[in-house]
């Protein structure tokens, strides 16, 4: 299925060269960073360590393997400071 | 117990708080109760000067005074390399933290740590500290964030190059970082408006004012290292004292204390690094606590601010873009929360075209920490102060205004995502809906309006659930309680497992009970830990099932859990009377031994929490004071486990508001030094200063928590500077853009004859 990947603000231009939008092949979030990681190298521990994933508007902090609809957004944010 | 109206038994009910007695009586164990045999008094010798090179460091007198068992300097802890590490709007570089915990090279402000003594009395620890020859070249300082990011500030970091612009400045300043973020098209947005409206703000640097000042007692064992402290996060007081002293997380054993608030500024550390290297130094315990003058002068407050919002809105009342130029102090080193207020900006609004702008500027003051919803509510006043601009430029009541422009699912956020809860604009119908926002005002009086917005936090949590014969429970969790949160828990258990609630008992264990968790902050503990209680509870009853199962010698998939029993799935099971929790607990021994069970877990799926408030004030004309005549608060808390506490939530969020509105502000002279680092000077709201505060509960329940928890802790503190900026404005006619409103100022711009009569 196809997923669609966007790249929050600070998380992506020292990685992807300015490029922030995707459309990748892929059954969950795990799958996503594997794609990504191969385009750029790197990319994915980044993403592990650093983000949380809104897949269309939910969030999750676990998201490696949360499961992905065909034609789902996918954002990649960074995580929150507590307060 | 009968059902609440809700459907549950538990839920939404207001038992008493278990946390009461303790509180009340005195028997509540705070940091500073703790005392080992034959602790010291570790004391801390601070910066007189904002900003100065250490020429010279001689402790020698100090640690050859009778008494004095121990002196440390920042020569004591070790290094780190220069690096930002982790997630962007939590980096961390320990290169700065072990500076900010004592100065190596220069003091950054005024109370900076220099060096630290523990001695066999108090007395004789002031005595060292005043023997510590410390030889300065004073530096030129700088306080103001407009002052700090003009050409010719004095430099706080002589390389310090802007991260975030590309290409990379050449030259060295005072901002750390530029962040941004941006949909649509906002030039081209501001073009079409039919209005477009731009105004600049400023907030001061407030403290979160708890009543418990930081206070610790450290014991250095080799490989078995302990520490009392009053924290919201033991487990990150564990984490970070071993990194900064070298030492393996392993080896640190925390117990978190009684909490006499935090509100995010004890999400980090100050004292523990320097109490555990004293106690490895003098080889016995170290007890250190600050002064209220030392929490002001040397702890995080949240970021001073300049804000420019600019928003371009039609005729109908439809905003088609908005703007806003965020630069907050991050104190001495990098990290204010400027990217929160970037992504909050303008979170509860639905416009087409956006972009947010932030800066992070270093200055002498203390390093910013947390505080309440850290970033929302400074961006929030800029916002929410230009929208009542514009809705009164349109003639339009604000709430329907804020209505018309309110987000709802599906609405593209400019962080990237589309908003997946609602909330917002329930809160704003609930007030419309208030009978108290119909009532006329007299002379000198106005009503103001504002909303807020904050993400709220899931994340790691674990709890252990231990079944006791008797059919009572422990619920233990590595969450320290500083909003009610043992209630909550032992409520969500209660109503998990099917029994009753006196008896669940639920304590905060030290960080070798439990697995990790995360702060408390960020208004996650409700819902994060809430889920690692449930999971647990509900690892306990498919025990159970299993139990009763082998008591009646049938398959445990016909054995099913209801209302705090086992009970036959069918009469084709077999004829059994229904086993209760507190029966099968007593047969703990014959049926396989203690029952309990963990829950662990990364939650998510957290939904955000909007706020919506008004407030009526009346201004003295003669004096500039502003009283506060009413206020209503409708904040969308999901479902309220307890709603007293909710509600004291709320409260205290408002009440923090108003202060950060009306009073606080941290006073420098002009060498830089803090003038004001007392109760007395810095003045927080006192319950004279307030009417009682009405929570409107608003409750959308959020399909991801099994009761339809949503975090309440932040949002309330939102929007009250903008609420009462808008009263004011209305019952005076003066916009008052900068933070606080204090009389002198009010009754300045109410006496300025060169501004117009009645401004929107």
């Amino acid at each position: 299925m196809t997923v669609h990947v966007v790249l929050s603000t600070g998380s992506s231009s020292e990685f992807t060269n300015g490029e922030k939008e995707f459309d990748i092949e892929a059954r969950n979030v795990r799958g996503v960073i594997k794609v990504l990681d191969a385009k750029f190298p790197g990319f994915g521990e980044f993403l592990e360590a650093e983000t949380m994933v809104a897949i269309d508007g939910e969030l999750f902090e676990d998201g490696l393997y949360q499961p992905l609809r065909d034609g789902c957004e996918l954002f990649f944010l960074p995580k929150l400071e507590a307060g | 117990m009968t059902t609440e109206p809700n459907g549950f038994k538990w839920v939404g009910s207001r038992p008493d708080r278990p946390d009461g007695i303790p509180k009340v009586t005195g028997t509540a164990q705070y940091a500073a109760d703790f005392y080992l045999p034959g602790a010291l008094y570790g004391k801390v010798l601070r910066s007189p000067h904002a900003h100065a090179r250490i020429v010279s460091l001689d402790t020698s007198k100090a640690a050859a005074l009778p008494g004095v068992k121990a002196v440390m300097t920042g020569a004591d802890l070790p290094d780190h390399p220069f690096a930002y590490l982790g997630p962007d709007r939590m980096q961390v570089n320990f290169w700065h933290v072990t500076r900010n915990i004592i100065a190596r090279e220069k003091t950054m402000y005024h109370g900076h740590a220099v060096a630290a003594v523990a001695a066999t009395s108090d007395a004789i620890a002031r005595q060292a500290i005043a023997l510590i020859e410390v030889e300065y070249e004073v530096l030129p300082h700088v306080i103001d964030v407009d002052d700090a990011m003009a050409e010719g500030a004095p430099l706080l970091f002589d390389d310090m190059i802007t991260r975030g612009v590309e290409p990379a400045p050449t030259t060295p300043s005072n901002v750390a970082k530029r962040v941004g973020f941006e949909i649509g098209n906002v030039d081209d947005g501001f073009a079409a408006a039919d209005h477009v409206i731009e105004e600049s703000y400023k907030t001061a640097a407030i403290h979160q004012g708890y009543i418990e000042p930081q206070a610790c007692q450290a014991l250095w064992q080799q490989h078995k290292s302990e520490i009392w402290t009053c924290t919201q996060g033991h487990f990150a007081v564990r984490n970070l004292t071993a990194k900064l002293c070298g030492i393996s997380v392993g080896d640190i054993k925390v117990t978190a204390s009684e909490i006499g608030g935090g509100f995010g500024g004890k999400t980090v550390v100050y004292l523990e690094p320097l109490a555990l290297t004293l106690s490895r130094l003098s080889g016995s315990p170290v007890r250190m606590k600050m002064s209220r003058e030392e929490c002001f002068q040397a702890t995080g407050p949240t970021s001073g601010s300049s804000m420019t919002v600019k928003i371009g809105f039609n005729n109908d009342g439809k905003i088609i873009a908005a703007q806003s130029i965020l630069a907050y102090q991050a104190g001495a080193f990098p990290g204010s929360p400027v990217m929160n207020g970037c992504m909050c900006s303008f979170a509860p609004y639905d416009i087409e075209h956006q972009r947010t702008v932030g800066y992070d500027v270093v200055s002498n003051r203390p390093k910013a920490a947390a505080y309440r919803a850290p970033g929302s509510p400074i961006s929030a006043f800029a916002v929410e102060s230009t929208f009542d601009i514009a809705a009164k430029q349109l003639g339009m009541d604000p709430l329907l205004f804020r209505k018309m422009n309110a987000a709802t699912p599906g609405t593209q956020m400019v962080y990237g995502p589309k908003l997946a809860h609602g909330g917002y604009v329930e809160t704003i119908d609930a007030l419309l809906e208030h009978p108290a926002y119909k009532i006329p005002l007299g002379p000198n009086q106005g009503r103001g309006v504002a909303s807020g917005y904050w993400f709220n936090g899931a994340g790691d949590s674990a709890a252990t659930i231990a079944v006791n014969p008797d059919g009572s429970v422990t619920v233990a969790t590595g969450s320290p309680d500083i909003g009610g949160s043992r209630a909550s828990m032992a409520m969500m258990a209660a109503e998990t497992l099917g029994i009753d609630f006196n008896l669940i008992k639920a304590n905060v264990a030290d960080t070798e009970a439990v697995p990790f968790n995360h702060v408390t902050g960020g208004s996650r503990v409700t819902y994060a830990t809430g889920m690692a209680v449930i999971q647990g509870c509900n690892k306990v009853i498919d025990d159970m099932r299993g139990r009763a199962a082998t008591i009646w010698d049938v398959e445990v998939e016909g054995v099913i859990w209801e209302d705090g029993h086992a009970k036959p799935a069918s009469s084709n099971v077999g004829e059994f009377e229904p086993l209760s929790f507190a029966e099968i607990a007593a047969k703990f021994a014959v049926t396989g031994g203690p029952i309990g069970a963990t829950g662990a877990l990364n939650a998510s799926g957290q939904a955000p929490g909007f706020s919506t408030q008004f407030c009526d004030v009346e201004v003295d004309p003669d004096t500039g004071r502003v009283e506060i005549l009413r206020y209503i608060a409708a904040q969308d808390c999901g479902r309220a486990i307890h709603p007293s506490y909710v509600e004291g939530q709320i409260q205290g969020g408002v009440v923090q508001g108003i202060g950060w509105a009306l009073n606080e502000e941290y006073v420098y002279d002009d060498k830089g030094c803090l003038s004001n680092g007392g109760f007395l000077d810095y003045r927080v709201p006192v319950t004279s200063d307030v009417p009682m505060i009405e929570a409107v509960l608003v409750e959308v329940p959020n399909p991801n928590h099994p009761f339809g928890v949503k975090g309440v802790g932040e949002v309330g503190i939102c929007p009250p500077m903008a609420a009462i900026a808008n009263a004011v404005a209305n019952a005076t006619g003066r916009r008052m853009p900068d933070l606080p409103i204090s009389p002198p100022k009010l009754l300045a711009a109410m006496d300025d004859k060169t501004r117009s009569t009645v401004e929107l």
